[in-house]
């Protein structure tokens, strides 16, 4: 079986009852690589995978692998792989069985199977374990055995749902980098469904925000976190400060010159586009672009009104002027500002992010 | 952002701590209930066992008597082997009838489940008498089931549907199929409907999904649930007596008879104690097999 298919979404939609879970989305996933749907509990995400997979048919629309449409075939006729949040592996069968499982069903002989269960074992460093029962195994063992027993069968796409949602924060983090390296190096076209942004930023091609059953972005980690469309994408990948302000007039190319909403102090934007003068806009800084300075310094005066030690930065929340939510601020310096000083903030015209929605002010 | 952080970790109390400074309950307040237990039902399991051997036939002597008949005697050694397979068969029966109604519970009801549960409970508050003098209405000769299927013109004459093994069986398997679906809907509960889709997408059709993911983690309910059913048909003699009119005989039965009738004490307790010994068999069986099976998970 050839990896490395792409897979296409045409159009699905799916209604639970009088709720729209997925709007009509059309979705097109390169072969070989892995994408992530990232978004809130309730965005559709879990649903566009249950299509997929073939566990809820779509009310309109069509599922592509390759050429071949699946839309209508049943789950157990669509040659996928999916590893599970908690990983469902058979507590009944060892380790080896559950491995086996795929390939008993698609009556490959005992002998021939017997020796793929072993190097899929092997390659997942499970060497020993093939005796072993489930619950003798440690989390991210088993996560590596429900990953063994997708990829075994030479599925043409991996579905992971969740796949490291049960871990703790280290073996997670571990397992992001093993599971991204086992994907790139077999080159199979791969669907992650996570609500954790950091999982989707890091093992993933190209990540899609979804929002209220449908796709509201799609691009590369860096351009999804750099570059948010929307008030939504900004704030739910990361932290996201939202300043609203007016256009003063272009600086020089691609560059503007705004007036804040509150604390009424003049920044730099960078633009491509052509802004009016006078309309209204919404910008979001990210934390760690924020600089902050003495007093004196220019940019926008502000108060510090808490800092937290985060390890490896200083958070701080800050108020400015008259503006009810709080600015956060995250420093990598040595020594914490203490709370109540003075300090002001500022940005380079480059870290601004003009948002597209504008949501009135 | 600083109530938060100071509250964190300030009212949390160790939960074993916790746990050794409030105990509920201590060894001693079981005491009421062994007594009770002593009385009411080890004692008379003792005196049974005696009057078993030393009662009518047997004395001292030859104590053995009751039990050596109950073993050799054509007529009731059948009766002995009829408890069998009256038991096995109603066993079977109600695993039929109540596996696809415990799995639609589980895996379909959803919130009407609740009400199913109520529906198979609400019948165990009458006694089983009114229960199965509900089976003579319905099936009697002049009963709802001849009148109707007279006036449908199904029917030419009224079946005689009392007094035949049959109708002993769908009464056993009304009365005990409850107990049967409540254990396998238990286990079943804690059987995640994601196993079975990751068989499905491992290439399983339906029908192997069922028979190697499904069937298999639900043994346990389908071992309780049979165990229970067993011993019950074991000790009844209601439905027989009243339903069966002497084509099923069976132990229980039996002992009924022997003591309204005969009221040969001796050989009454005698088989009560050997039905005694099939039901300790039947759970000795079931806690091997339950327990072995856990040890393999």
């Amino acid at each position: 079986m050839s990896l490395s298919v792409p897979l296409r979404l045409e159009g699905i939609s799916k209604r639970f009852g009088h709720v729209q879970a997925l709007k009509p989305l059309t979705l097109d996933v390169r072969g070989g690589e892995m994408l992530a749907l990232l978004g809130p509990s309730g965005c559709g995400k879990t649903t566009t995978l249950r299509i997929i997979a073939g566990f809820e048919t779509p009310d309109e629309g069509s599922v592509l692998i390759g050429e071949k449409d699946i839309t209508e075939l049943p789950p157990n006729k669509r040659s996928l792989g999916m590893v599970f949040q908690n990983y469902c592996l058979f507590p009944h069968l060892t380790v080896g069985e559950n491995v086996a499982f795929g390939l008993k069903m698609r009556g490959i002989p005992a002998a021939d199977r017997a020796k793929r269960v072993r190097a899929m074992l092997e390659l997942m460093r499970l060497g020993n374990f093939e005796e072993r029962t489930i619950h003798q195994l440690s989390g991210g063992q088993q996560q590596r055995v429900a990953l063994a027993r997708s990829l075994v069968t030479d599925p043409s796409l991996l579905l992971l749902d969740e796949p490291l949602g049960a871990l703790d924060k280290n073996l997670r983090e571990r397992m992001q980098f093993e599971l991204r390296e086992i994907q790139r190096r077999l080159g199979i076209t791969s669907i992650l469904v996570t609500h954790d942004q950091e999982e989707a930023l890091t093992m993933s091609d190209r990540v899609a925000v979804m929002e209220a059953g449908a796709i509201i972005q799609i691009g590369a980690p860096t351009e999804v976190y750099e570059r948010p469309h929307s008030q939504f994408v900004s704030e739910f990948l990361g932290t996201a400060n939202i300043f609203h302000a007016v256009v003063l007039r272009r600086v020089q190319q691609d560059m503007w010159a705004v007036r804040l909403e509150h604390g009424k102090a003049e920044m730099l934007i960078a633009c491509a586009a052509n802004l009016a003068s006078g309309g209204a806009v919404k910008i979001a800084v990210r934390p760690e672009r924020l600089k902050m300075d003495a007093p004196a310094g220019g940019g926008m005066p502000a108060m510090v009104r808490d800092v937290v030690f985060r390890g490896s930065y200083y958070a701080y929340e800050l108020s400015i002027a008259d503006q009810a939510s709080p600015i956060f601020v995250y420093t990598q310096a040595r020594k914490a500002i203490p709370a109540d000083g003075e300090v002001t903030i500022d940005w380079s015209p480059e870290s601004a992010i003009l948002l597209a929605d504008q949501a009135a002010p | 952002m600083t109530s938060t952080r100071t509250d964190a970790g300030a009212t949390t109390v160790h939960p074993r701590a916790r746990r050794a400074r409030f105990r509920l309950a201590r060894p001693s307040w079981t005491w009421p209930a062994l007594a009770y237990l002593s009385v009411f039902f080890l004692l008379p399991l003792i005196t049974n066992l005696v009057r078993s051997v030393s009662t009518g036939e047997a004395s001292w002597s030859n104590p053995f008597v009751y039990y050596v008949k109950l073993i050799t005697d054509r007529y009731y050694l059948g009766v002995l082997l009829e408890t069998l397979f009256v038991s096995i068969v109603t066993t079977i029966l109600c695993l039929l009838v109540s596996y696809p109604i415990s799995y639609f519970m589980v895996r379909k009801a959803g919130r009407w489940n609740v009400v199913i549960v109520f529906f198979l409970v609400a019948p165990l508050l009458t006694s089983i008498i009114m229960r199965t003098f509900g089976w003579t209405v319905l099936a009697a000769r002049r009963g709802l089931f001849n009148t109707w299927l007279m006036e449908t013109h199904l029917l030419a004459r009224p079946l005689d549907a009392l007094n035949g093994p049959v109708i002993v069986y769908v009464a056993l398997v009304h009365v005990l199929a409850p107990f049967m679906i409540l254990s396998i809907s238990a286990v079943l509960q804690t059987v995640d409907v994601r196993l079975e889709e990751s068989a499905r997408l491992l290439g399983a059709g339906r029908v192997s999904t069922f028979l190697r993911v499904t069937l298999p983690l639900s043994l346990d309910g389908i071992t309780n649930g049979c165990t229970l059913v067993f011993v019950l048909t074991n000790g009844s003699f209601l439905t027989m007596l009243l339903l069966g009119g002497g084509t099923i005989k069976t132990l229980a039965l039996l002992i009924y008879q022997q003591f309204n009738l005969t009221q040969d004490i001796g050989f009454a307790a005698a088989m009560g104690n050997i039905l005694l010994i099939m039901a300790l068999v039947c759970l000795l069986l079931q806690a091997r097999l339950v327990r072995r099976r856990n040890v393999k998970q």
